[in-house]
């Protein structure tokens, strides 16, 4: 314990200029979103300082709330996808021998390099009306009239998982690599059914990376607008359009500030919540 | 031991602030006084969005007069005017941005007045864009360019005449439409149906155009601000309601569309030049606007542009300037400017996203 302390102690020195950065580009910015979320907005540029609630009243408002709502149910929506597709990924690829494994968690890192907008103008030449699915199923005759697949919420959900999903996958996949796989040879020496084996042994042991994939997946699919804006036609609003557009468009600074505090406190439930069910230390630091 | 770490860290931090904060006007005290000497520097500092001047008027500026051009290209006309301030109108010889914007920076008193002495081609702005409400006596502004949105629609997809705004709720256009994400114009579209100002503030009006627009969405197919006539072009909407640049680049993608001037009217918005009152090099942005004003330049500005020209000599046959391009000054008269509403934006903005939400 007391070894522990000194070499604390030499760490924090260390730290000292992380510390700062923290303080001058995290704090201080926050301090002044908090502060702008009290002010109120000037009737043609920035805000006048003076202390109201408005902001955080307007948030309660019937339009805002469905904004939070319809966030909230593709923020679900996403992460739930992104686990019934990924952890399958996730598990047979943890299976998969050494070198055959490192190329395709190799593949799923690539795409990654690329600017995700670029990415997703991909996705919008694939599902377009005049685009590559729509061709190839009108050339093939599986349908007469091009299909409208973009402009859709159903694009939005497409979007959202692909983007998200590395996430979900890396978290898992760490967690079933780490897996002590003689306890499912066990369970299944003891006669369990390979499913049996599979929901009573292996899905606890590898749920800390479920729920980690879960928070890494659910926190930032309320902030994506870019890919609401562009696959969805605008039409889907999530926390993130809201702030944009309060901020851009409005210019109502007080009201995107309040915003992004309940968007911020919103997060840091989730990961609270997280931490009190999975009781580990996995996601040590993000709180 | 955590207490004198915090406070030895704040203290650190103060230290940098203020030393950032010295920096920064011993800067623009340097420039201020290097305005007032006769020679300046060769350079000329332009902010506005990129690719709005096309790069070979800016290389013929720098190979006609030797000034070096810093391009600073910003997203949006709101962040254009975050930065400014932050600069206390200075950093920037030459800002171009939009009418409503240039109006809020006026009166801030962020534009310096223009010495029209040094720019002799200052005469050739037509009048049509003279004396508009962001800058009243001509003092500060030198007008770019101008955009009308238009509908455009494309007969193939639509067997019915469209005249008029009014036609986009026609039930045979259900999931067709685009128009562009943008509150002020589409809610600005639907009080034109109802005979009313497209700068209302009026509540009531306002719930009343909201009630109205809330019956366009099913024919929204999307909300595009950026790239609607890609939508056009590739067949993925009928009709479509965008600006000026974009209706031009479908035309030239797609000759057979067809464009309407809706008959309830039209709103139209400027893009106009000015100089911010510190500018480091006023001398050098009074030269370069004199060199844009020139009518050859100017039609060629446009041509690469595809906004409206707004240079009564540009429009010489001899340029052969796009007649899309050029529009006649009782057009301009019957339309109306989108202007800033002040507080009166939060409401327009609300009823917006209650409208994507429906």
């Amino acid at each position: 314990m007391k070894k522990r302390k000194s070499s604390g102690k030499a760490l924090s020195l260390g730290a000292l200029p992380m510390l700062l950065w923290t303080l001058v580009f995290v704090a201080i910015p926050l301090l002044y979103i908090l502060w702008m979320s009290f002010m109120k907005r000037s009737a043609t540029w920035g805000v006048v300082a003076q202390f109201t609630l408005d902001s955080y009243q307007k948030i309660l408002s019937p339009t805002y709330l469905k904004v939070f709502a319809q966030s909230m149910w593709v923020a679900l929506l996403t992460t739930l996808f992104t686990l019934l597709l990924g952890y399958p990924f996730a598990y047979f690829t943890a299976k998969l021998p050494r070198r055959a494994r490192s190329a395709v968690l190799m593949l799923l890192v690539v795409p990654f390099w690329t600017n995700s907008l670029v990415r997703i103008y991909g996705w919008m030449i694939l599902l377009r009306s005049q685009g590559v699915l729509n061709n190839l199923f009108l050339s093939l005759g599986l349908i007469d009239q091009p299909l409208k697949m973009l402009y859709t919420f159903g694009s939005v959900l497409i979007g959202m998982i692909y983007a998200l999903i590395p996430f979900m996958i890396l978290s898992i996949y760490s967690s079933v690599e780490k897996m002590d796989w003689s306890l499912v040879e066990a369970a299944r020496d003891l006669g369990a059914s390979a499913w049996r084996a599979f929901f009573t042994v292996t899905l606890p042991q590898t749920a800390p990376g479920i729920m980690a994939g879960c928070v890494l997946v659910f926190v930032p699919s309320v902030g994506l607008f870019f890919i609401s804006d562009l696959m969805g036609g605008a039409k889907t609003v999530l926390l993130g359009n809201l702030i944009r557009n309060e901020l851009l468009t409005a210019r109502d600074w007080p009201t995107g500030a309040a915003l992004s505090m309940v968007m911020m406190i919103l997060s840091m439930g989730m990961i609270a919540l997280y931490k009190r069910l999975a009781g580990d230390k996995s996601l040590e630091g993000l709180l | 031991m955590s207490l004198c770490k915090k406070l030895l860290s704040l203290a650190l931090t103060v230290a940098m602030v203020t030393a950032l904060a010295g920096c920064s006007t011993s800067n623009s005290s340097s420039s201020g006084s290097q305005s007032e000497t006769q020679g300046e520097e060769k350079v000329l500092n332009i902010f506005t969005w990129a690719g709005y001047f096309p790069d070979d008027i800016l290389a013929e500026f720098t190979e006609a007069t030797g000034i070096e051009v810093n391009f600073v290209p910003f997203e949006s006309n709101d962040e254009m005017l975050m930065k400014l301030q932050a600069a206390q109108g200075g950093d920037y010889d030459i800002v171009l941005a939009s009418d409503y914007i240039i109006d809020i920076a006026r009166n801030e008193g962020l534009l310096k007045e223009l010495d029209t002495s040094k720019i002799p081609n200052f005469v050739n702005i037509a009048s049509g864009f003279q004396n508009q409400y962001y800058d009243p006596e001509n003092k500060y502004t030198v007008p770019y360019a101008a955009g009308i949105p238009l509908i455009v629609y494309n007969p193939e997809m639509v067997d019915f005449e469209i005249t008029g705004y009014e036609d986009l709720w026609n039930p045979a256009l259900a999931d067709s439409v685009v128009v562009m994400d943008d509150a002020r114009n589409v809610i600005g579209l639907t009080l034109k149906t109802m005979g009313e100002s497209l700068n209302t503030t009026d509540p009531e009006i306002l719930e009343q155009a909201k009630e109205k627009l809330m019956t366009l969405k099913p024919n929204i197919r999307a909300l595009d601000y950026n790239t609607p006539h890609i939508l056009m072009i590739s067949g993925e909407t009928a009709v479509g309601y965008m600006f000026t640049s974009q209706v031009v680049t479908a035309l030239q993608a797609n000759p057979d569309l067809k464009v309407v001037y809706p008959k309830e009217g039209l709103g139209f918005g400027i893009d106009a030049c000015f100089v911010p009152v510190n500018a480091p090099h006023p001398d050098n942005a009074f030269a370069f606007l004199d060199f844009i004003l020139d009518g050859e330049r100017s039609a060629r500005i446009s041509e690469q542009t595809l906004y409206i020209n707004c240079n009564s000599a540009a429009a010489a046959e001899e340029y052969e300037l796009n007649p899309a391009l050029i529009i006649s000054n009782d057009i301009i008269e019957n339309a109306e400017m989108i202007k800033d509403v002040g507080e009166t934006a939060s409401l327009y903005n609300d009823i917006w996203t209650e409208f994507k939400l429906s």
